[in-house]
């Protein structure tokens, strides 16, 4: 009798853990990417750019509110909009990949694993984890401003997709150059969609 | 200020306090180090390439002291001192290098070997036992690897080869208005090429510096080897072996801007 009764309690909870397995999305690279904002002279303007390349992945579990993020960021492809020398010897984008700044010949990837996700309600709320670039990792918190999760339209796939920000001291990742002609805090704005597996 | 006017002022004092002791070319460590601190500081973790150049020349004048006090040069010395700067510069770029196709490492890894080689073996086989041509070959060689490291997008290098270019001139200054030449040796000569090529190098590597620009400007102390009058005054042989110098450093930059 008391194995029925166990065997009926396994099968009633069998849905419960299914549904509350993580799910795991990959990062779609055509609609995922890092943007940053820099002080310029002293603040006299916010400069933007962004990195072209991003891929990862990221895994959810809305009934446990868990969940988890790994992306790699490729900093070979940053980008400002100023990749045209002219008459000038070099471009800001060239000038961005050499040891001033990401010094992309010796470290071709930022990379950012979560390592805590925290839930405002039924949504995503914040994601802590650790920002490595230029070797060094410091831990850095993303504020989540917007997270949806729904099928696509047309490919009726399982998506996911939202906006998250954060505020990096670049000169904690040894990017020491141009402080405080450029500014030291780097905001970060990461744009991220991803297809279910 | 970082890499001009900082660094010439702590060259210009070291030379002054030490050339009795024939010590005035830690001059041109003294300057490069000043810069390092305002520009990046003494941060060695993670071990860059940048990094591992800084270690270097603060290593150098350690060397240069012990040939300079300890044993005679020779030209076989000279010879070793230049295999071990072009070891050393591989051992700098290797991570770099090694994530590159072969024609590439053999084309920009050896010609920041045999660039830093070449600069390092002239300088103390011709230059290093006569002041003046070695701090008309130091202020060259700094200021063309800094205008030229700018010119490839690094102004982090190029402040620290115009910071090389003040420590050398301050040391030069002092001979000039002293009247009579003082002592380079190793001391002065050693960490002067070795930092002057391995900037170049980092420049071409990790920056945007052509190849044929930094064996040009590896050329730049055989310009300080040139003839000048026997009977010139110090002044006068100061200011046309920098003048040598910055010709062949003025062709370099030429080349990195149109490249």
């Amino acid at each position: 009798m008391s194995k029925k009764l166990a065997m009926a309690l396994v099968a009633a909870a069998l849905p419960l853990s299914v549904s509350a397995a993580p799910e795991n999305y990959t990062i779609d690279p055509y609609h995922s990417y890092v943007h940053f904002e820099v002080d310029h002279i002293g603040g006299l303007s916010r400069m933007r750019g962004r990195f072209d390349k991003t891929a990862g992945k990221f895994t959810l579990d809305q009934a446990a509110k868990t969940g988890s993020l790994d992306v790699t960021v490729q900093t070979t492809s940053v980008t400002t909009g100023d990749n045209d020398k002219g008459s000038r010897p070099r471009s800001r984008d060239e000038h961005l990949r050499t040891p001033d700044f990401f010094n992309v010949a010796e470290f071709p990837t930022m990379t950012f694993k979560s390592t805590n996700v925290a839930f405002k309600g039924d949504n995503l709320g914040s994601i802590e984890g650790n920002l490595t670039l230029l070797g060094v990792t410091k831990p850095v918190t993303l504020n989540v401003e917007r997270w949806k999760c729904m099928p696509h339209p047309q490919s009726k796939k399982d998506m996911c997709g939202g906006n998250a920000t954060g505020i990096v001291k670049r000169s904690d990742f040894g990017m020491k150059f141009g402080i405080p002609a450029v500014g030291d805090e780097l905001a970060l704005f990461i744009e991220v969609e991803g297809y279910k597996e | 200020m970082q890499g001009g006017v900082a660094p010439f002022v702590v060259g210009l004092v070291v030379t002054l306090l030490l050339q009795s002791v024939r010590l005035g070319g830690l001059a041109v460590v003294a300057a490069f180090a000043t810069a390092v601190y305002f520009v990046a500081g003494f941060t060695f973790s993670p071990l860059t390439a940048t990094r591992k150049i800084v270690l270097l020349a603060l290593a150098a004048p350690v060397i240069g002291i012990f040939i300079d006090f300890g044993v005679k040069t020779t030209r076989a010395g000279a010879g070793m001192l230049a295999f071990a700067a072009g070891v050393a510069a591989l051992w700098i770029f290797w991570p770099v290098l090694s994530q590159k196709e072969m024609a590439q490492i053999w084309l920009i890894g050896g010609a920041a070997a045999i660039a830093v080689a070449f600069m390092v073996g002239f300088g103390q086989m011709f230059l290093a036992d006569h002041a003046v041509r070695a701090g008309a070959a130091g202020l060259g060689a700094g200021l063309g690897v800094g205008v030229a490291a700018i010119l490839a997008a690094s102004a982090t290098y190029g402040l620290y080869g115009i910071a090389l270019g003040a420590g050398s001139g301050a040391f030069l200054l002092v001979q000039m208005l002293r009247g009579k030449p003082g002592t380079a040796g190793a001391t002065f000569m050693l960490p002067a090429m070795l930092i002057a090529g391995l900037v170049a190098g980092g420049a071409m590597i990790l920056a945007q510096l052509p190849w044929y620009s930094v064996l040009v400007l590896a050329l730049v102390p055989v310009g300080a080897r040139l003839p000048v009058p026997a009977r010139a005054r110090v002044w006068q042989q100061a200011m046309l072996l920098s003048l040598y110098t910055f010709i062949i450093a003025g062709i370099a930059c030429y080349l990195a801007w149109h490249s």
